[in-house]
């Protein structure tokens, strides 16, 4: 059974979608507030979590950070708008995935199913980027030295993914398909935001990427 | 009555009225200055004449047999020439004389024992004809002055006259082009910055002219006029957009509460069930409403799109693709036109991929679904055909199914879902936004033709 952690300042919504998550089988734990949010959630163990950019007091941007720092769980942000700029800076703040309001439950419910249902892929071997070293089957990045390159698990997903293409690009549609579970409701940018924090963490020069290429027209592929 | 050009008339009315005006007064001045002149010279002409007269009488008197040559003394004297008739006959003129120059009425007013004066044209020569009866020796005296000098003075005076209207007309002319392009320069400036506002650049504002006190209050009360619409269009698109975001959390859990029902099914009577099926459709036409105006509020509002360069042909697919999964549907096929090779457009990339969505979506909605996207290159331009399998838009719906919450014949048919009555608005001010056009016409398979036009763009500006 799931654990998911809903934090959301508006009380009718926030007990629809506990009535909602609780109805497909789901723990939940709802917070009003980032503040309530971070307590419960060093509590308790969540595997999930739904996070509202407009919350009262801590920002859903600062909430996003906070788990983000605290854990790899798979983050989906609550938008109001979908203004490139929100949506962009949500997803940099270590969101995983975002819906907008006003959402369709399904749409919702299929995402969060998704995220969960995702498991690392092993359909690759251990491979090098330059210096580091990638383990699939450990989950793990290690640097020169040995120490670990943390990557969050969607961030790993797509690298492992555009590995096992065997250097041939791969499209942000098919991007969509494998790493986030879409069939549909796809957004180019969240493919675009994660390509580019993952260039920040494994390539020298994130502004000129030697691993990590756009191909334009297609999308991205990686070169080994 | 035709309209004609404030300018044209300014000019004709300037110029028409200086030649009027000027020509008026020079045939004034000539007609007074040639009358002036003519009876200055009659009056000397007629003292000379009684002069002449009394030397003829003494000459009769004293040496008749001299007479001839007395007479062309004075016609050399006084350069006219002199005739004498005595009972009814000519007795002496001067050389260049001729009788044809007195007329019988002359002979006849003069043999009466009067004096008398004629001024007459003869051949188009000015010719003065002075007549005195010398009574004691029965006798007339005639003597014919030529006004020649006067009418080569006069000749001259006209000479001057038609220049001098004709510079004045011509100055009118130019007076008419100065005040002209004066009083119509603004009024064109007027037209050109309220067909700018009425495409959509709402920042235009006219220059002040300080220069007219009338031109300055037109610019003022324009600028004026403009910056209230602004406002109030401004408040307009804010109200919209309130609404929308106002709405979003209600709609958000209704429609969660909704899904939560839908898992309660088996609980619900026959009733129950059939109420909620009513209130999932109504609440996912209602959330698709508060979609589309949310996106129209951000294109209205202003936000900027967020213009790529990207090759269109690839762009076209991904959309077809996302659209087609979106409302579940076959994928159109995109053709590409020989010969076009991988053409750039510079567009939102979120946006064209909504434009696209939305013309399939339209498309399954009215028209049997999309038939095929087609992409052509002219000259510099990029065609997006979205082809559907419909019986076509009606002509006079062309411009208004892209009008907000139209509702063309199609949409009024039998069991059509219905949309919300945006999509194609959006579509129009989505591809407004990349500088391109949207129109509705026929395709060659006899559906209707959805034709983007984008500009192209001739290599990726980074």
């Amino acid at each position: 059974m799931s654990r998911i952690l809903i934090v959301e300042d508006d009380d009718h919504i926030r007990s629809a979608l506990r009535l909602m998550f609780e109805g497909e089988g789901f723990i939940v734990d709802d917070a009003p507030t980032g503040e309530v949010a971070m307590a419960m959630f060093n509590r308790m163990a969540s595997d999930m979590a739904i996070v509202d950019i407009m919350l009262p007091g801590m920002s859903g941007f600062e909430t996003c950070h906070a788990l983000r720092s605290a854990s790899d769980l798979p983050i989906v942000i609550v938008s109001a708008r979908d203004d490139t700029a929100d949506v962009v800076l949500g997803l940099e703040s270590g969101a995983d995935d975002y819906v907008t309001k006003p959402f369709v439950p399904e749409e919702l419910l299929a995402r969060v199913r998704a995220h969960l249902r995702r498991r690392p892929e092993k359909s690759t071997g251990a491979f090098k980027l330059g210096d580091l070293h990638v383990i699939p089957d450990e989950g793990v990045v290690r640097l020169a030295d040995g120490a670990e390159l943390h990557l969050t698990s969607t961030e790993f997903r797509l690298l492992t993914d555009l590995a096992s293409n065997n250097g041939k690009p791969l499209s942000r549609e098919d991007l969509l398909e494998r790493v986030w579970g879409y069939d549909y409701f796809g957004d180019s940018r969240l493919v675009d935001v994660h390509i580019r924090r993952l260039r920040m963490k494994i390539e020298p020069d994130a502004a000129n990427p030697i691993f990590l290429v756009t191909v334009r027209g297609t999308g991205y592929k990686l070169v080994i | 009555m035709r309209r004609r050009s404030l300018r044209l008339r300014l000019l004709v009315t300037f110029g028409l009225g200086a030649f009027l005006l000027s020509s008026l007064v020079a045939t004034l001045t000539y007609v007074g200055v040639q009358r002036l002149l003519i009876n200055n010279q009659q009056q000397s002409d007629l003292g000379q004449s009684y002069v002449n007269a009394a030397l003829v009488r003494s000459t009769l008197y004293t040496s008749a047999p001299e007479i001839t040559d007395l007479l062309n003394s004075i016609q050399n004297a006084s350069s006219s020439n002199v005739l004498v008739r005595t009972h009814g006959e000519w007795l002496a003129r001067s050389t260049s004389a001729s009788t044809y120059d007195v007329s019988a009425t002359t002979i006849g007013i003069v043999n009466d024992g009067k004096a008398t004066e004629q001024t007459l044209r003869v051949n188009g020569r000015i010719i003065f004809v002075v007549g005195v009866p010398i009574p004691s020796a029965e006798t007339q005296f005639f003597e014919v002055f030529q006004l020649s000098n006067l009418e080569h003075t006069l000749r001259l005076l006209l000479m001057a006259l038609i220049f001098g209207a004709l510079a004045t007309s011509l100055l009118g002319l130019s007076g008419g082009l100065w005040v002209a392009r004066r009083t119509v320069r603004p009024l064109m400036e007027v037209s050109t910055a309220a067909a700018l506002i009425a495409d959509g650049a709402l920042t235009t504002r006219l220059l002040v002219n300080k220069a007219d006190r009338e031109v300055q209050q037109l610019t003022e009360s324009f600028n004026q006029m403009v910056s209230q619409l602004v406002q109030r269009l401004e408040r307009d698109a804010r109200f919209a957009s309130d609404v929308s975001h106002e709405l979003r959390s209600p709609l958000t859990t209704l429609a969660t509460t909704a899904s939560v029902l839908q898992q309660h099914r088996d609980d619900l009577s026959l009733a129950g069930r059939e109420s909620l099926d009513l209130l999932l459709a109504d609440l996912s036409i209602f959330q698709s409403l508060v979609e589309d105006l949310l996106e129209m509020a951000r294109s209205d509002g202003g936000v900027p799109p967020v213009m790529e360069t990207m090759p269109v042909i690839e762009l076209a697919r991904q959309s077809v693709r996302s659209a087609a999964r979106r409302h579940g549907l076959d994928e159109p096929p995109v053709e590409v036109a020989n010969g076009v090779g991988d053409p750039l457009v510079r567009v939102d990339r979120r946006r064209f991929e909504r434009v696209i969505t939305n013309l399939v979506d339209n498309a399954h909605r009215y028209a049997g679904g999309a038939v095929a996207l087609r992409i052509d290159v002219a000259g510099n331009v990029v065609e997006v055909n979205v082809d559907d399998a419909g019986a076509g838009v009606p002509i006079e719906e062309s411009e208004q199914v892209f009008e907000r919450f139209f509702r063309g014949l199609a949409a009024h048919d039998r069991g059509i879902a219905r949309g919300t009555g945006l999509g194609l608005a959006l579509v129009r001010d989505h591809v407004r936004a990349f500088g391109g056009t949207i129109t509705v016409s026929r395709s060659p398979d006899g559906g209707a033709r959805f034709q983007i036009l984008l500009p192209l763009v001739e290599s990726e500006a980074s």
